[in-house]
């Protein structure tokens, strides 16, 4: 695998300006430091794109997706916007609080699992979504979360 | 004469030129729109505030008034007769009120802060904000000369702006989202930039304030004395603040051709040196027992003694930040009363840059813009940088050739670079000749003193292009000055007395400089001028106090060949240079008025065809272009420095001294600005860096027969190979060829 | 439903045509073909007759928006097509579908447009979290690319990272340039200034999939679909308390008891409908009493609302609308931006003060400021965003005043613990609480 610096070079030259490139490189960087962006993440990408650390945190810190706290192996994230909250959302964040002894919004001590809510995840016909590290499962409801939490720590 | 648009504002009508921003013609109209994050300084607008809501005719929805140019025949309604508008100003006003924690009374910016006025005079009076505000802790460092309160803050963005789009520094920023946006750093460091001060200044609110200045003064018990900073040769125009006879801080007065209301952090944050802790008062005489004080009377006879024995054999080390009259003055004297013309100045200056005046604003407006010389533009002149970053922006092309820089330059190669450019042969010197305005800029040692640069100018035809012109960065505040009136102080010419007995330092930076200091070992005695004890202390036989900038009448001549006036903005503990040297003067029988007016109008006569002080004002203007006059040949070849002819050789690199922005006795007097100082490094190219296995951030040893400094090493892309660039004050008495090793 | 016609997803019978050469056995790459041979101006032309308007929210006429971009002769510099596939409007959830189903028509769109505006660029700006719809694109695109059918137009899929705000145009822009994503001021607009201050056309991933369809039936044929000022099909997005949620491609114009009833086989349980909202979470909500509205443009802004983005959400008795309007509220405050104040404090005021309600707290008075904070928000922010959340709320309290007071009255929710929405956590709240966590320890 190449190294960092020299994939968001190639990632740079995609764009007619090199600044395009701090998103795809940020989330290049997260892959790379298991799921989020400790400072030294920051500082790599601010070199490889002649940018400051502090302009890429200030990039990194708009955007859900780029975390800037360390994050647990596998990220559970159930949205709970209006039409997946009709359709028991809250039922299904419960569920995986208990199955995993989480509270929302934590990560496991032993940071096997950060559990938390999103908002809406464009499946809202396919209620409840829930992104387990951002793949989507779709219509999930409570009583299949036993069964996920299982597979998900087999 | 542009175009005129018809517009009105609140059934006003006026006639502003097209593409006047709304804004300004409302305030043409004689109507102020309240605005908060607009400032046209800080690039387009970016209509974040919301404060300006005005209404337009044909438009259903209010507008953000800074955001919008003004076309012929708009018509606009402000909250004075718009009662749209006035609900749209309310409701901005109520939305900063509502997590603002109204706590002006122990707000450094209370009296003086726009949203408490616009509070004052627009604001609901109650707030209906009963829920729980937003808090955070408070107030966090954002740097050892700055305070962040987060919950005063607006998010106005004007800081995070200035750092990005003028600045250009990229440190300080805007973090998180909605609600939740803050300004901040980068983890915990500091806000590490030469103009970070400037963010105070701009922040509207009390959010970002002054270390230096918290809980020091109110607006309603201070005087503001206008005058000009004296910490490099650009002269920005500076308000200083006074409580109970001391300097509390230090603002800019916007001058648009020279600073355009920014400054340097040198500049603003000095001032706390006029109270270091080893300030000379009274006059000191090296005796038996050491140095004892004495009294002026006493110090007199002992100068006048000195300088009779030494007749004409004295040599004169000027700092080239004295005002004009002080030199002025001190030349009549040491001239004029003894026929002692030897002087030395840190830097040479040349008169044939006069033919290539311009305002240092024409530099952002310049297509094309050459930087030559050995020192980065920030470290000698830093609102010349911002100049220059300007004119990047709006489309120049900018080529910095330096060791550092676009084109890498080897160290003192600037004269032969200005030579060949002159010809035609560099298809860069045929883009300056094509252009029509190109700006010359020579930033470092050397070049007598832009003679060479002038030369180049010339053979560029640029006297004739209005938009065209050169600088010299000279790297101290008034040597133009000095040397014009140490010139003009006698009309016999310079002659260097061997063996010369009396040295004579006049001021801080002479006698804090090395070169200086070896004139006084050949010399039988010393008289220093100085501010400080620990400077002289070791060597000086008779030391007289010396006044600050910010404690002198008087006038300084700067980048641009303009003069401007200095004010006295506090009291000296001591009697000023000029009363003294007129006593001294007047027992060698030579007559000068004893304060600064009285020698202005002299030396104007000589130097500035009679101009008056009225003249200069509050904002001096820039005088007419002179011919242009062929300066001195080059004495010294264009590099000094020794070089090496196999370039693999590992061994000595040429050492570079850069006298950094950050330093001098002043700076090294005003411990909050420690962090800006230069750290103990050396700056390498890569490649000598690998040869030599040596790391960034690695300790290394860098020699020279004899002397050795253990320093940091900073490994550049840019640097040109061969050369270790120190800065002074960690260069010690290291020579021209250096050798750097891994420190074991 | 087979009985109506499929235009965007033609083809597919229900699947997907994601193998090339199905796609083109499909008739696929044909308008392309037929789009190159055409002048730019006359494919702009064809899009006006068709009468085809955005599909993103804000329902302006594609054509007229293409040609809005100066020629390259009249301002020479790169021109750029940006796709907007951000899509993150609450109830909405069609782009998604159409990436999966039919990525090469949309991306023969593309291509189509940057013929139309003559531009050599093509950004597809697709929300971070669509991971599955952006391997698909990759792949089509390589597919495409094999075939030689970019005809030298760069196509580069750039993804997003978690912020609604970027699907507002100018503040994608601005993430596309590697910036915060906060809207820019207007104007200059994009098609003037937009990608590196160049001349840019903005186009939802609908709009541009359906500009395929509109050549390759021609103009007149498209235009006979639908309504007058509402023409061809729209992909609505049903969901919410609905037997049978999901996308529907449908002729403008049908009404919401067809959609609801007909199509998305009425609500489970026999429960009674409260509320629809049409057009994605920005737009006013409804009440059975507008069941036989049509779903088109003019339609819904008769009945006060707007079409949207077409994500119709399905709400039953049980929902309390006050809480309906804490959770959407919720959702402003986390994705605003924090450019402009109004929408940065209001948003965040709104909820608390609905919270206060909700709780049993509020008298009067409260209700009097909720009102008077959605007038203060609306129509002074920098974008719709913030008016968005004001429209909403406004529209709730508008249209369930008796609800809202009961809470007054009451001291407590009527519903007592049984509305649908009881106790959903939302990522504000959650990060609201942590914070305080942090705080106690
Ligand atoms: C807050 C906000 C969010 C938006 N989100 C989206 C979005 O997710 N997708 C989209 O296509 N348009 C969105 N829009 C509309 C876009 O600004 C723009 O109008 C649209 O992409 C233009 O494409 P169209 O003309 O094809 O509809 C949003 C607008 C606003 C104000
Ligand atoms: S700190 Fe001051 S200048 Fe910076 S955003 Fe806040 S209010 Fe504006
Ligand atoms: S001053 Fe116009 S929006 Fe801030």
């Amino acid at each position: 695998m190449a190294s960092v610096s020299t994939r968001i070079e190639k990632l740079r030259k995609q764009y007619p300006k090199s600044t395009s490139a701090v998103l795809p490189a940020l989330r290049l960087a997260q892959e790379e430091h298991g799921g989020w962006l400790p400072p030294e993440a920051l500082r790599e990408v601010a070199d490889a794109l002649d940018l400051t650390p502090a302009y890429c945190l200030s990039i990194a810190s708009f955007y859900d997706q780029l975390r800037l706290e360390p994050v647990g192996r596998t990220l559970v994230e159930v949205c709970t916007n209006v039409s997946c909250a009709l359709s028991g959302a809250q039922q299904v964040v419960e569920a995986f609080e208990r199955e995993l002894g989480l509270e929302a919004g934590t990560t496991a001590d032993d940071g096997s699992f950060t559990l938390g809510t999103v908002e809406c995840l464009g499946g809202c016909g396919w209620a409840t979504v829930v992104a387990i590290d951002n793949r989507h499962r779709l219509r999930v409801q409570a009583d299949d979360v036993p069964a996920i939490v299982q597979e998900l720590r087999a | 004469m542009s175009e005129l648009v018809a517009v009105t504002v609140d059934d006003r009508q006026i006639d502003v030129p097209k593409g006047t921003g709304l804004v300004e013609a409302a305030l043409a109209a004689g109507i102020e729109i309240p605005v908060f994050c607009y400032e046209p300084r800080l690039g387009p607008p970016v209509g974040a505030c919301r404060m300006c809501l005005v209404e337009i005719e044909g438009i259903p929805k209010l507008q953000a008034g800074c955001t919008l140019t003004v076309q012929d025949g708009m018509v606009i309604r402000t909250a004075a007769t718009s009662p749209k508008a006035a609900e749209g100003q309310e409701a901005t006003l109520e939305f900063i009120l509502v997590n603002h924690p109204l706590d002006c009374p122990v707000c450094d910016k209370g009296g003086e802060c726009p949203l408490q006025d616009l509070a004052f005079r627009y604001g609901p009076g109650n707030t209906r904000m009963t829920l729980p505000k937003l808090t955070v802790d408070k107030p966090i460092p954002v740097s050892p000369l700055i305070a962040l309160d987060r919950e005063r803050c607006i998010l106005c963005y004007r800081c995070t702006r200035f750092s990005e789009d003028v600045a250009e520094d990229g440190q300080l920023i805007a973090r998180n989202r909605g609600a939740r946006t803050e300004i901040a750093t980068f983890e915990d460091e500091p806000y590490r930039s030469p103009f970070s001060g400037n963010v105070i200044e701009l922040c509207p609110v009390g959010a970002l304030t002054s270390t230096l200045y918290r809980f020091e003064a109110r607006p309603w018990d201070i005087q503001n004395v206008p005058t000009v900073c004296t910490g490099c040769p650009v002269g920005c125009n500076v308000s200083v603040t006074i409580r109970e006879g001391k300097v509390k801080r230090i603002l800019s007065r916007n001058h648009p051709e020279i600073d355009r209301g920014w400054l340097c952090d040198k500049g603003r944050f000095t001032y706390p040196h006029l109270r270091a802790e080893d300030r000379v008062t009274a006059p000191l005489r090296r005796g038996p027992k050491g140095l004892e004080e004495i009294t002026w009377d006493a110090a007199l006879d002992d100068a006048e003694e000195m300088l009779r024995e030494a007749g004409d054999a004295v040599v004169t080390a000027l700092s080239g930040s004295e005002t004009t009259e002080i030199a002025y003055a001190l030349g009549r004297l040491l001239r004029g009363g003894l026929g002692a013309h030897s002087a030395v100045m840190p830097e040479a200056t040349s008169n044939a840059l006069e033919a290539f005046r311009l305002p240092l604003s024409a530099i952002g407006e310049a297509e094309i813009v050459v930087v030559v010389g050995d020192d980065p533009i920030v470290e000698r002149a830093p609102i010349v940088d911002l100049w220059v970053r300007e004119a990047t922006r709006r489309g120049a092309e900018v080529v910095v050739c330096s060791p550092t820089g676009d084109l890498s330059t080897e160290p003192g190669g600037a004269a032969a670079l200005c030579h060949e450019l002159a010809g035609s042969r560099k298809a860069l010197g045929r883009k300056l000749r094509a252009a029509e305005r190109a700006i010359l800029i020579w930033s470092g040692p050397g070049g007598g003193g832009g003679a060479r640069l002038a030369e180049l100018a010339h053979a560029l035809g640029l006297e004739d292009k209005p938009g065209s012109g050169a600088f010299h960065l000279p790297a101290t505040a008034n040597p133009f000055g000095v040397a014009a009136a140490w010139a003009a102080s006698a009309d016999a010419d310079e002659a260097n007395p061997e063996p010369f007995e009396l040295l004579i330092v006049s001021g801080d930076g002479a006698a804090a400089d090395p070169s200086v200091r070896l004139l006084a070992e050949q010399a039988e005695r010393t008289i220093v001028v100085t501010m400080f004890h620990e400077l002289v202390g070791g060597w000086a036989d008779l030391i007289l106090p010396a006044t600050a900038a910010l404690e002198r009448d008087g006038t300084t001549l700067n980048v641009e060949g303009r003069v401007q006036r200095v004010r006295r903005a506090v009291l000296p503990p001591c009697p000023d240079e000029l009363a003294w040297i007129a006593k001294l003067a007047a027992r060698f029988d030579v007559e000068l008025p004893p304060q600064a007016t009285g020698v202005f109008q002299e030396l104007a006569r000589h130097l500035f065809r009679d101009l008056s002080l009225d003249e200069i004002g509050l904002k001096a203007p820039l005088p007419a272009r002179h011919p242009y006059q062929v300066p001195e040949p080059a004495t010294t070849p264009s590099s000094a420095l020794p070089t090496f002819s196999d370039e693999h050789y590992v061994g000595a690199l040429r050492l570079q001294r850069y006298r950094a922005l950050f330093s001098g006795p002043a700076v090294e007097r005003v411990p909050q600005l420690d962090f800006q100082r230069p750290r103990p490094e050396v700056e390498l190219a890569s490649v000598d860096a690998e040869r030599r296995g040596i790391a960034a951030g690695d300790a290394v040893l860098v020699r020279s027969n004899g002397t050795s400094v253990e320093l940091r090493a900073r490994v550049s892309r840019r640097l040109v190979e061969g050369v270790a660039r120190i800065a002074e004050e960690h260069a010690a008495d290291l020579h021209a060829a250096v050798e750097v090793v891994k420190a074991q | 439903m087979p009985e109506h016609p499929q235009i965007v997803f033609a083809g597919t019978d229900g699947g997907a045509l994601t193998r090339i050469e199905d796609y083109e056995s499909a008739g696929g790459f044909a308008p392309l073909r037929k789009a190159r041979s055409m002048a730019p101006d006359d494919v702009i032309a064809e899009l006006e007759a068709s009468g085809l308007r955005g599909r993103g929210g804000a329902f302006f006429p594609t054509g007229r928006k293409w040609a809005f971009v100066p020629k390259p002769d009249q301002l020479p510099k790169p021109h750029y097509l940006v796709v907007n596939a951000d899509e993150s409007e609450p109830g909405t959830f069609k782009d998604r579908e159409i990436m999966l189903r039919v990525p090469f028509r949309f991306l023969e769109g593309c291509l189509i447009a940057a013929h139309a505006i003559q531009s050599e660029y093509v950004f597809v700006y697709i929300r971070g979290e669509y991971e599955l719809e952006f391997e698909v694109l990759r792949d089509s695109l390589e597919a495409m690319r094999k075939a030689d059918l970019l005809g030298g137009v760069t196509v580069v899929l750039h993804r997003g990272a978690g912020a609604y705000i970027c699907g507002e145009e100018t503040a994608l822009l601005e993430s596309l340039e590697g910036k915060r994503g906060q809207p820019r001021t207007k104007p200059p607009f994009p098609a003037i200034a937009g990608l590196y201050a160049a001349p840019t056309a903005v186009n939802n991933v609908e709009s541009i999939t359906t500009v395929t369809s509109v050549l390759a039936l021609g103009a007149g044929e498209y235009a006979k679909l639908g309504v007058e000022g509402s023409t061809g099909t729209r992909v609505f997005s049903l969901s919410g308390d609905v037997v049978n949620p999901g996308n529907y491609e449908l002729p403008h114009g049908i009404t919401l008891r067809e959609l609801i009833y007909d199509v998305g086989g009425g609500l489970p349980g026999g429960r009674e409908l409260k509320a629809v909202i049409p057009g994605g979470s920005s737009t006013s909500v409804l009440t059975a009493a507008d069941i036989d509205t049509k779903l088109d443009f003019t339609s819904l802004v008769e009945v006060g609302s707007s079409i949207g983005s077409a994500g119709v959400i399905v709400i039953d008795d049980r929902c309390c609308m006050v809480q309906l309007g804490i959770r959407v509220s919720q959702f402003y405050e986390h994705e605003s931006c924090g450019k402009c104040t109004p929408c940065r404090v209001g948003t965040r005021w709104l909820t608390q003060i609905l919270e206060k309600i909700e709780d049993g707290r509020a008298s009067q008075p409260d209700l009097d400021l909720l009102l008077s904070v959605c007038d203060r928000i609306l129509g002074k922010c920098l974008c719709p965003l913030g008016d968005s959340d004001a429209i909403a709320v406004l529209s709730y309290v508008d249209k369930f005043r008796d609800e809202y007071q009961a809470h007054i009255e009451l001291g407590r929710c009527p519903l007592e613990g049984d509305s649908s929405l009881e106790g959903i956590l939302a990522p504000s709240a959650m990060h609201r609480r942590q914070a305080h966590e942090v705080a106690h320890v």
